[in-house]
């Protein structure tokens, strides 16, 4: 089983140079210019808080809420980390924009056959054991690419080694972890990071397909029982009318 | 002088032609155009007025059907056998509209079959396709005796008829249990935005809050339709049945309001309620519409009485609910995405055309079916030789 990778990146140390961002459009052959938000030609961002730079991408979660959104199975937790999108198999319902946490998949409105767009991880260069290219072309210490775990010992390193550093590690913990961390010596909620739900987001739907079997045995046995006793009824009901109606009683068997 | 005899132009063929020009244009809007030239989606929004009012709105109000069914084969309330055909068509159409809906609300409408061999059991999207795909079935079997009764060859006609008779029963309780699913889970879809929802609007009983609004508004639209057909197009269903079958309708909206305030009061959405924003506004505007007018109108019994009466009441009821879907769906995600969406007219006009198209079939189906009891002898459709026992 392939190792699963994660990304840490260190708002303390980004110069905003925004290599990475260029780097991710060229692999992906995207017009170069920078922009300001993620979007359909731009999977990994950065954003300026005060004089902090904040680099955006996909979280690559966990469990994640999209995944578990998509109705075809075209979004996937990969073993070693990302999260892919698998073209072929979307239909375009857009749940996954619905669904993710932290609003990160984009959709081509402009196109006539529009698709999904979010960054995911480099999936193909990491299964031929390169590097996101992202943090192969960030030139000082702010991105790094390794083991889920080390890197997280890692974070965990850096944040204690100085006192700077709030002691967090922003997606250890969120919605249930992911495979991108962040660290910082800002709050992080003053440089965009909204909160979200500490549980896995799947876990909010779970319980609700898992009542599934519950509603056809209860509902279709109580029905069932309930047509039984109509159908006895009128069984009952015509047996007594014939009954009278034979004894002679004088009785209308069609007024019962 | 010509012999083809032109339709009379009358007001509502023309409201009805003016809404199909509309709705061509926004197709070829859609079709040609793309998304972004036709709607006022975006990623903040993904969801819209299609999502909203067409698949939750239509889904919603089409709950009549299996409840009617239910009640008239399982449970023996006979009396209202002279609706059930009306309240299945109409729901069967209902769905026709969704699934018409699917065709521009999807981006890859042509990958709609995807779901059938793609499957991930962990979406609840998935769980609602399924559902839908084999309610419409569903529908469409328990509506059929209604055409296949006006096929002229009799041995076909009578071995379909003896057929279906036998598995009516299965089919009702089959469509009961698929439509209990999908109705619940259509609320269930917006569980997993948490903390997109507004709090007036998030709760884990969103399932169940869906199921138990949908079949007060299905009910409604089918007595909407049959007042509807009564004015005009001569059906003689006796109003009485209108009127107690909306008796129904109060108890199952009392139900609805003490779950949602017990889960207002217990989420703390309830800090919500009186803050001064569209959200609130819009919260008390669907909660009057919804519950507390027709509550308060329905236990007069001269409102349930008045076949007018009735008519509006139930249509507040309608329209309470849509502004429920719309405010789940549209409302309570303004505030966390901090978009304004507004719908483009050419959303509009694709639903709506959808919908009106659903409406001129079923006022056909109503005249030259057996839907209603009627006034006067139904026409004979494809032959004089069918049989109209």
């Amino acid at each position: 089983m392939p190792k699963s990778k994660a990304i840490l990146i260190d708002l303390t140390e980004c110069i905003g140079c925004l290599s990475c961002e260029a780097a991710c459009k060229q692999l992906h052959g995207f017009p170069p210019e920078p922009e300001l938000k993620l979007s359909p030609t731009a999977f990994t961002i950065v954003e300026q808080h005060g004089d902090r730079f904040v680099r955006r991408m996909c979280m690559n979660c966990q469990d994640p809420a999209c995944a578990s959104a998509c109705l075809v199975g075209a979004l996937r937790k990969t073993e070693l980390g990302p999260v892919t999108y698998d073209s072929a198999k979307c239909i375009g319902c857009r749940y996954c924009l619905v669904a993710c946490p932290f609003n990160v998949p984009r959709y081509q409105w402009a196109k006539l056959a529009p698709f999904v767009t979010k960054c995911d991880m480099c999936y193909a260069r990491q299964a031929k054991r390169q590097p996101p290219a992202c943090v192969e072309a960030c030139p000082v210490q702010a991105s790094m690419v390794g083991g889920r775990d080390e890197i997280l010992e890692e974070a965990q390193k850096r944040i204690l080694a100085d006192s700077k550093y709030v002691k967090h590690i922003y997606g250890s913990e969120e919605v249930g972890g992911t495979s991108v961390f962040y660290i910082s010596d800002v709050p992080f909620e003053k440089l965009g990071f909204n909160p979200v739900e500490s549980q896995p987001m799947p876990v909010l739907t779970a319980n609700a397909l898992g009542d599934i079997p519950t509603v056809v045995m209860v509902g279709g046995g109580l029905l069932a029982g309930l047509y039984w006793i109509t159908n006895r009824r009128k069984f009952v009901a015509l047996a007594e009318a014939e009954e009278a109606a034979r004894s002679g009683k004088g009785k209308d068997p069609h007024h019962v | 002088m010509s012999n083809i005899r032109l339709p009379k132009l009358t007001f509502w063929r023309t409201v009805v032609a003016v809404i199909f020009l509309a709705g061509a244009y926004a197709a070829y809007a859609r079709f040609a155009l793309g998304f972004e030239r036709s709607t006022n989606l975006a990623d903040s929004q993904p969801w819209g007025l299609w999502v909203g009012l067409g698949t939750l709105c239509g889904v919603g109000i089409s709950a009549g059907g299996f409840a009617l069914a239910a009640a008239v084969y399982l449970l023996g309330f006979e009396r209202y056998r002279p609706v059930v055909r009306a309240a299945v068509l109409l729901s069967f159409l209902g769905y026709l509209s969704v699934v018409v809906g699917m065709m521009y609300e999807l981006g890859l409408p042509w990958r709609i079959w995807h779901p059938i061999v793609m499957w991930n059991r962990h979406s609840v999207l998935f769980e609602v396709s399924w559902c839908v795909m084999l309610y419409t079935t569903v529908l469409s079997l328990e509506f059929s005796p209604s055409l296949v009764e006006k096929i002229p060859w009799v041995r076909l006609r009578d071995w379909y008829l003896k057929w279906h008779h036998h598995v009516l029963i299965a089919l009702v309780l089959i469509g009961a249990i698929l439509s209990s699913l999908h109705q619940s889970f259509l609320g269930g879809l917006y569980l997993l935005a948490k903390g997109k929802v507004d709090p007036l609007w998030y709760s884990s009983y969103l399932p169940t809050l869906f199921y138990l609004s949908a079949v007060p508004a299905g009910l409604s639209a089918t007595i909407m339709a049959v007042y509807l057909c009564n004015r005009s197009l001569n059906a003689r269903v006796d109003p009485r049945l209108l009127s107690e079958m909306s008796q129904i309708i109060a108890p199952m909206l009392y139900i609805y309001a003490l779950l949602r305030g017990i889960d207002l009061a217990t989420h703390g959405g309830a800090g919500y309620l009186f803050r001064w924003r569209e959200e609130s506004l819009l919260f008390w505007f669907e909660i009057v519409l919804f519950v507390l007018a027709p509550v308060f109108l329905l236990s007069q019994s001269r409102v349930r009485n008045h076949p007018n009466a009735l008519y509006g009441t139930c249509a507040l009821v309608v329209m309470g609910f849509m502004a429920n879907r719309l405010n789940v769906s549209i409302t309570a995600f303004q505030a966390s995405s901090g978009f304004y969406y507004v719908p483009r007219w050419t959303e509009f006009a694709l639903t709506l055309a959808t919908v009106t198209a659903s409406g001129v079939i079923f006022h056909y189906a109503v005249k030259y079916l057996e839907i209603l009891p009627r006034g006067v002898p139904v026409k004979n459709w494809m032959t004089s030789h069918s049989a109209s026992a």
